[in-house]
């Protein structure tokens, strides 16, 4: 009796000065990998105590709304920065299929020839099929010449916003039909339309990046591109692939643009490459390649939407605005570089 | 010669002492100086790298420094060189007790360290990368004349055959090599720690570089020489030091010890494998090449590959072949040939291609050219084979998994986790993580580049028993290894590729190592 009692306290005791440092070790782990979540919850929280208009499910579906166009351009971003690449041009895109969409649909219900809804399919067809050609011609000259994408996009950003101001001859594009604002204002259930596809194209593309072979190579590519070819891998036609997909996500955000606003202008979507880029990256995607989540440029678009949301709400000058804004890019990307600087030495 | 600084051939003063290979002619040897721990000890989370070792190296020669991987010998070097710092023990330089925080401090107190992955900047010069950071100035500019007037200098002293002018892109792996000993040496150390420094080299390159060790010895340094080429060290060591599991072995003379003590002192028991007499070919061809031609790099070659053979390919460096095995891959092209996998001709072959016809290929540079290092050890493990775990686009986790745990237990891969990254992995494991990528493809043929360049005598014998193992299933293999006597213990054939041409063909049995040597570097 005595014995049984005087073992158990004994690793009764031993269990409490035990268990402590192991549960700080775990809290620990998860606060490091969840770093960017916790910074956001925080945000939150003070906004909720900040601003009595931030925490209402109108506002934050608004921030959905704000963040819905350039985020679908990030998710094909991070595909393409995991593949090792970049794509500077997507602005530009966004501009010319607005106009392409008014453009052909203008043109061809003015002239008779179909009428102005299906005109505007046709549009809509286009302008994908002319973002779809812009990709592969920039992971053509990519994969068959070796130039770095980042030179081919920063040239094709001037083309293609060249050319969408040429096809537009400077003025905005109008001649949509009412029905057409949907895709932009709409809303089902009381959420906003560009929401509902934001969400859809960001479970289209982590169902890719984490689930398929393809997925697997786009890693494997931006890893190490000489091994993924001498393992049978097509290097080419990944890239390539990539780079269409950031494409198309981009001719998406500008049909969603123009149908919100109901015109279609060469001015649109400029320094849209940059959001999604910036948000790429504040949800840890390493620019070298081969490194990167899905899931973390979900985080880091609802981090600059929040934000961005938060700044207005307290009206923090539109100015001041860029330069917190800007910091904290910087910041959120000194936290991710830090922790893989400590992993990497553990 | 007051601080050891010596004028220049044009009787200038060098701005910082310049290393002098003379002296020991001229009778002017400094006092010996030893570097020597006192019961270091360096422990990581879960092993003990190093337990009290003490171990003293003396100057004028060379100490080959032994042990598997594992054993704590990189640590040591890491350690002697400030990369690490010790848990435990002193490091002494010449009787004072040393305390390195970093790299930079024990270079200033006189230890250098070349590594194997080469440190020079390829868009340079030879001059300008051996005083990087420290070249002679005149006023604002650098003055180049002196610049390139020291730099021959020290090569002429160090009898290394390279023009200071030339580009360090223009230079082979063997003289690079050289010219960052020589860099090393500009800075006149008292210990120089030279890790593989051999092991990317061809023969004559070999040659070459122990020449320049031989010189650097009369200039009283301590070298400590790191090598998983045995054989060699019989060529270039005074003195063997041996760790094995963090603990000090022994150290002896080099002449006085064989092969098998080596052997003995490194793995404890283990016995030296020949190649298992069960392994039989069959007549059928699998692998047909016929007159294989690439400018440059190799012409007319032809031969067949039979299955269950192990054909190896004995080749010093530049034979043209890793060209050879890369064409056939698929991974370069060709000017003219014909390649035939069972019978069936492949035109214009790519490495999808390849796998597809059952060939698959383990390249030579592990870290550039097999692993993605950014990647998991799982995802490593079925790169080449992700048509065979997907149904559809849709990768099966259970069948990836099925696939991971076959190569880790058949090839016993040591691995805490397969979610680790697989840079984390020793040199040997990261090799069978290569192998095991390629075994997931079921491949009819496999062609290994250098299967055992830069991993341990237990590693290797393990790869050797893999190929084996591949063979008795009726998979045959080409193996091509600059380490000649590993052909004669594992390959059924060895054809001879001399200057991009096949010009020899023998059984193992037939030829002695000295003779293979002969025939693969010709002439002598």
């Amino acid at each position: 009796m005595k014995t049984s009692t005087s073992t158990s306290t004994s690793t009764s005791t031993s269990r409490s000065t035990k268990t402590p440092p192991l549960l700080t070790l775990a809290l620990k782990k998860n606060l490091n990998k969840h770093v960017l979540e916790i910074i956001l919850l925080v945000i939150v929280v003070a906004m909720a105590f900040a601003s009595s208009g931030f925490l209402t499910t109108d506002n934050l579906l608004n921030i959905l709304r704000n963040m819905a166009m350039q985020g679908c351009i990030a998710f094909g971003m991070t595909m393409v920065i995991i593949a090792g690449e970049i794509d500077l041009s997507i602005g530009s895109t966004v501009a010319v299929s607005g106009v392409i969409v008014g453009l052909v649909s203008g043109k061809l219900s003015s002239s008779g020839i179909l009428p102005i809804d299906a005109a505007v399919v046709v549009g809509i067809i286009a302008s994908f099929l002319v973002a779809g050609l812009i990709g592969y011609f920039n992971g053509w000259i990519l994969t068959k010449y070796k130039v770095p994408s980042f030179i081919i996009t920063l040239a094709m950003l001037n083309v293609v916003y060249g050319i969408a101001a040429v096809l537009s001859k400077g003025f905005p594009v109008t001649t949509f039909p009412s029905w057409f604002n949907v895709f932009g204002a709409g809303e089902i259930f009381s959420i906003p339309i560009p929401a509902i596809i934001l969400l859809a194209v960001f479970a289209v593309i982590l169902l890719i990046m984490n689930y398929t072979k393809f997925g697997r190579s786009v890693y494997a590519v931006g890893g190490n591109p000489e091994s993924a070819h001498l393992s049978g891998i097509n290097v080419s036609r990944v890239k390539i692939i990539c780079m269409v997909v950031v494409q198309l996500l981009s001719a998406l955000s500008g049909i969603l643009l123009s149908s919100q606003v109901m015109s279609g202008s060469f001015n649109f979507g400029k320094g849209w490459e940059m959001i999604a880029i910036s948000s790429v990256i504040i949800g840890g995607t390493s620019l070298f390649g081969g490194i990167g989540k899905v899931w973390g440029t979900f985080i880091g678009l609802i981090f600059l939407g929040v934000l961005i949301n938060a700044m207005t709400l307290l009206n923090i000058n539109e100015y001041v605005q860029y330069i917190v804004r800007g910091l904290l890019i910087l910041t959120a990307v000194l936290i991710t570089t830090i922790q893989l600087m400590k992993k990497r030495k553990s | 010669m007051p601080n050891g600084r010596r004028p220049l051939q044009d009787g200038r003063q060098p701005p910082f002492p310049v290393a002098s290979y003379d002296e020991a002619e001229n009778g002017e040897v400094d006092h010996m100086s030893t570097l020597e721990t006192n019961k270091i000890t360096k422990i990581y989370p879960g092993t003990v790298a190093l337990n009290e070792v003490s171990v003293s190296f003396e100057s004028g020669k060379v100490h080959a420094l032994l042990g598997k991987n594992g054993s704590g010998k990189s640590t040591l070097l890491k350690i002697f060189s400030g990369a690490v710092e010790p848990s435990g023990g002193q490091v002494i330089l010449d009787g004072a007790p040393m305390k390195f925080h970093n790299p930079g401090e024990a270079f200033e107190k006189g230890i250098a360290t070349v590594y194997q992955e080469l440190s020079l900047v390829p868009g340079l010069t030879v001059a300008e990368n051996i005083f990087l950071g420290r070249m002679p100035m005149k006023g604002f500019m650098v003055d180049w004349k002196r610049t390139y007037a020291m730099a021959q200098d020290l090569l002429k002293d160090l009898g290394v055959d390279i023009p200071a002018e030339e580009m360090v892109y223009n230079l082979s792996v063997g003289q690079a090599q050289m010219i960052e000993i020589v860099k090393a040496m500009s800075f006149n150390p008292k210990v120089l720690q030279l890790d593989e420094p051999t092991s990317a080299l061809a023969k004559n390159e070999i040659e070459a570089l122990f020449g320049m060790i031989r010189k650097l010895k009369k200039k009283n340094v301590i070298i400590i020489y790191v090598s998983h080429r045995l054989h060699e060290l019989w060529e270039i060591a005074d003195s063997c030091t041996v760790l094995r599991e963090g603990h000090y072995i022994g150290k002896a003379p080099m002449q006085q010890l064989t092969r098998k003590d080596v052997i003995q002192m490194m793995f404890g028991d283990v016995e030296i494998r020949t190649r298992p007499d069960d392994l039989t070919v069959a007549d059928e061809v699998v692998l047909e090449v016929k007159g294989l031609s690439r400018r440059n790099k190799f012409q007319d070659v032809s031969f067949q590959l039979r299955k269950g053979e192990v054909l190896g390919i004995a080749g010093m460096l530049g034979s043209g072949r890793t060209e050879l095995l890369k064409s056939i891959f698929g991974a370069d092209s060709f000017d003219k040939g014909e390649i035939y996998c069972n019978g069936k001709q492949i035109h214009t072959p790519t490495p999808e291609k390849m796998k597809k016809a059952g060939l698959a290929f383990t390249p030579e540079d592990r870290k550039h050219e097999a692993l993605i290092q950014t990647a998991s050890i799982k995802d490593n493990l079925c790169m080449a084979s992700l048509d065979l775990i997907a149904e559809g686009s849709f990768i099966r986790k259970n069948i990836e998994k099925e696939f991971v745990e076959r190569q880790v237990s058949d090839l016993q891969i040591k691995v805490a986790d397969v979610n680790h990254q697989v840079s984390s992995l020793s040199g040997g494991n990261q090799q069978k993580v290569v192998v095991g990528n390629w075994l997931n493809t079921n491949p009819k043929i496999m062609i290994f580049d250098e299967p055992t360049r830069g991993i341990d005598v237990n590693a290797k014998q393990q790869i050797f028993q893999i190929i084996w193992e591949q063979s008795r299933k009726g998979i045959s293999s080409i193996m091509v290894s600059s380490e000649l006597e590993e052909l004669l213990e594992v390959c059924h054939r060895i054809l001879i590729l001399k200057d991009g041409q096949i010009s020899g063909e023998f059984a193992p049995e037939e030829l002695k190592i000295d003779e293979l040597y002969a025939l693969s570097m010709g002439g002598e």
